[in-house]
């Protein structure tokens, strides 16, 4: 080998270690729960590609001198002599220029062996003589980006292998600035979507929630819940909260029994702004499926939160509650003229950190929200309730308290 | 926790910068296994498949082999990272182009991961279980537009436009699409061996095998990496809301979100969670989502790079920005039109 070859494998090995370093870091010190799911098998698949990239750097190290099956030795693709013998007998001419290939190259695996083409070309020739010198590397057919670039094609190659990886590893924060989540779409929030809606709805698992659209319409039976009970916009009163509790008592979960929900709305198929109707869903069923807090608020995430708003039995059961949510605060931009309302997010994460969205409520204050740095982690105690906004029904948090607080083993949930 | 709260309080302030950092890494960690497992199994390939093997194996028609490479995804799931090495390598070695493009174009999309996917993003298992009993006027193709609207169109679609493509490249000559040194590997390669090949060792095919993993990973990398670092900066830099103005406009809304596509870069198994919540969009919209994301994307701008000539990669571009735009709206009217009962 030549020396650029040695160093150029070497600098090859020196990438595969740093790529495959980086990653094994990263799982290793549990900093890849920032970036990847904990289900699923992206996470073991960093494990996996670190290991795996160290081991074919240090194969590929300690193979270094070894006989490679593709063509001997690296050198040998890029100075072959071809020297061709044609015997061209057309048209009266008598030109004999011999094309001889007699490639030096050892026996390939690939199928090339050795060559010796005797080209017989009898058609009109005009009396060429060919003296091809190819220098092409194609023989084992692997020559990358640093075998062939010149010296700045490789230096360049080099650099964006390792810069920015060394940099991002190096700096990155782990998680987004406010900048990011806004982008992201934290003040375009869609209430009615039903994305993920399976992962947070707060239905039990396996109880039917087979739409009941098909069964016969039943007259909405709406009994708007008490004062202090969020306000339900009037305007799509009936269509959009079809409460049926009774004696929902102030601030409190009292209520012994709810009556079963079998209120939809026959009268107009749900708009985009409207909740549906995924059948029964009683304060029973909220209580056996949230934990509570000791004081008796129910502790909730705000992806599920978020979801309520498109499920009518449920929002009719948890309006009016006492819930409890961690979550991280950024300012409010959205109908808070009054500067009275704070937004809470959390992210969700499918694959990677790349494709976190934020999922986010408004919180709303009596008097003027407090302030937080952006990003902080907040616990929020308060009222759930709805309010059509915007063409949409957004779920509000009426705030009884907000205090700063740590983060979550977990900053995305996934 | 404790311990963990002064690691975080040793990591950097969040800034913007540290934004694209941090998505930057995230797509590293989440594309680099795919690409060593695709640059391993290209080695692999390079080294232990006998040169003639796919000539053998596919049919002679290329027209017909190209129609059977739009369904190797469902044989071989691969997500979009993982397809680039190990097309190249199959090009090299003897898979005609048309086959190699479609097989490229249909893997990430023509796939049971995405299926299951998309069926999960867009609520489609629901109702799955009473398909059989309904019955449809329009047979089970209605009934499964009915149901799973956007699963089925998604994988049709695909499908769809990628055998298109590759019955197009198949009419064109290696040397015309492909990079100039992979060509020339290919023509190595359709050179006869007079005489018997000597037997090489196990161990030297597979020092062969890794050493082209090397380099490929390397070359994939390398495009990977320009790629991401684009891509991470669309991603944290730029507020996507604004797609939502356009997107009520019949005309801009199908460029703008397969824009939005391309620069997000998400890998195909997942994007469906991305454009399921898209409200604004319509059903056409997001499928054109769907199916051109998979098949170009920023990063796989620099990938195909590696493989083909710059302008086919341009080519391949606008071609799939005009054919996907045009299907897609009359796609959504005619399963609107199975679904109806």
């Amino acid at each position: 080998m030549s020396t650029t070859r040695v160093v150029t494998h070497l600098v090859g090995v020196a990438l595969l270690l740093l790529w495959g370093g980086v990653l094994l870091y990263f799982f290793i010190s549990g900093r890849v729960a920032a970036y990847l799911p904990p289900d699923g098998i992206f996470r073991p698949m960093v494990l996996a590609s670190g290991i795996g990239l160290l081991i074919l750097g240090v194969f590929n190290l300690a193979t270094m001198g070894s006989e490679d099956a593709g063509c001997g030795d690296h050198d040998c693709g890029h100075d072959h002599d071809h020297d061709h013998k044609h015997d061209h007998s057309g048209c009266g001419h008598d030109h004999s220029h011999d094309h001889a290939h007699d490639h030096a190259h050892k026996d390939g695996c690939c199928g090339h062996g050795e060559h010796d083409h005797k080209h017989d070309h009898s058609e009109c020739g005009h009396d060429h003589s060919h003296d091809h010198d190819h220098s092409h590397g194609a023989h084992d057919h692997a020559h990358g980006i640093l075998d062939e670039s010149g010296p700045l094609g490789r230096t360049v190659a080099i650099l964006i292998l390792s810069v920015p990886l060394v940099l991002a590893a190096a700096m990155t924060p782990d998680r987004y600035s406010g900048a990011a989540v806004v982008n992201k779409g934290l003040y375009n929030q869609n209430y009615a979507s039903t994305a993920n809606a399976d992962q947070f709805t707060l239905r039990k698992e396996g109880k039917p929630t087979a739409k009941v659209a098909d069964a016969p319409p039943a007259p909405a039976a709406v009994a708007l819940p008490p004062a202090n009970v969020a306000r339900v916009p009037g305007s799509a009163a009936p269509a959009t909260a079809s409460v049926a509790t009774s004696n929902m008592g102030p601030g409190g979960p009292s209520p012994e029994k709810v009556a079963d929900m079998v209120a939809r709305d026959a009268s107009k198929p749900a708009g985009k702004a409207d909740a549906k109707s995924y059948g029964s869903f009683t304060l029973d069923d909220l209580k056996a499926q949230v934990p509570m807090s000791k004081d008796g608020n129910f502790i909730l995430e705000v992806p599920e939160l978020y979801y309520t708003a498109g499920d009518k039995e449920v929002q009719g059961v948890l309006s009016g509650q006492s819930v409890e949510t961690t979550a991280q605060v950024m300012p409010e931009k959205v109908n808070n003229e009054d500067g009275k309302r704070l937004r809470i997010l959390r992210m969700l994460v499918q694959c990677c950190a790349a494709d976190a969205r934020p999922y986010s409520v408004p919180v709303e204050f009596a008097e003027k929200a407090p302030t937080f740095k952006d990003m902080a982690w907040v616990k929020v105690t308060g009222i759930m309730g709805y309010k059509q906004e915007g063409g949409q029904l957004v779920p509000v948090i009426q705030a009884k308290e907000i205090k700063e607080t740590t983060a979550p083993d977990n900053a995305m949930l996934y | 926790m404790d311990a963990q709260m002064h690691f975080l309080a040793a990591l950097p302030e969040p800034s913007r910068f540290g934004d694209v950092l941090m998505a930057f890494l995230s797509i590293v960690f989440e594309g680099a296994p795919y690409i060593l497992l695709g640059t391993i199994l290209s080695g692999l390939i390079d080294a232990f498949l006998p040169a003639k093997f796919l000539e053998r194996v596919l049919p002679k028609n290329k027209g017909l082999a190209t129609i059977m490479a739009g369904f190797l995804g469902l044989i071989f799931p691969v997500c979009e990272c993982a397809i680039v090495p190990v097309i190249r390598r199959l090009v090299q070695k003897g898979l005609p182009l048309g086959c190699a493009v479609t097989y490229m174009l249909a893997a990430p999309i023509v796939n049971p991961v995405v299926l299951v996917s998309t069926m999960t993003a867009f609520k489609e298992f629901q109702g799955l279980d009473t398909i059989a009993t309904a019955a449809h006027p329009n047979g089970i193709l209605g009934a499964l537009a009915d149901t799973a609207p956007m699963s089925l169109s998604r994988m049709f679609v695909g499908y769809i436009v990628a055998v298109l493509v590759g019955l197009v490249v198949m009419r064109f000559k290696p040397a015309q699409v492909l990079k100039e040194k992979i060509v020339e590997s290919i023509e190595k390669g359709a050179i006869p061996v007079d005489g018997p090949v000597k037997r090489i060792s196990f161990d030297s095919k597979l020092v062969h095998a890794m050493r082209t993993a090397m380099r490929d990973f390397l070359d994939t990398g390398m495009y990977f990496a320009i790629g991401v670092m684009i891509t991470s900066v669309f991603n944290t830099q730029v507020n996507q809301a604004i797609l939502d103005r356009v997107a009520s406009n019949e005309f801009v809304a199908l460029p703008s979100i397969m824009m939005l596509a391309m620069v997000l870069s998400l890998c195909s198994t997942s994007d469906a969670f991305i454009a399921a919540p898209m409200a604004s969009f319509t059903f056409a919209a997001k499928l054109a989502f769907l199916v051109f994301g998979p098949m170009m994307d920023i990063k796989l701008l620099f990938m195909y790079s590696s493989v083909f000539k710059r302008r086919v990669v341009v080519a391949l571009f606008l071609g799939l920005l005009l054919v996907i735009g045009l299907l897609v709206e009359p796609w959504a009217a005619m399963i609107e039109h199975l679904a109806k009962k």
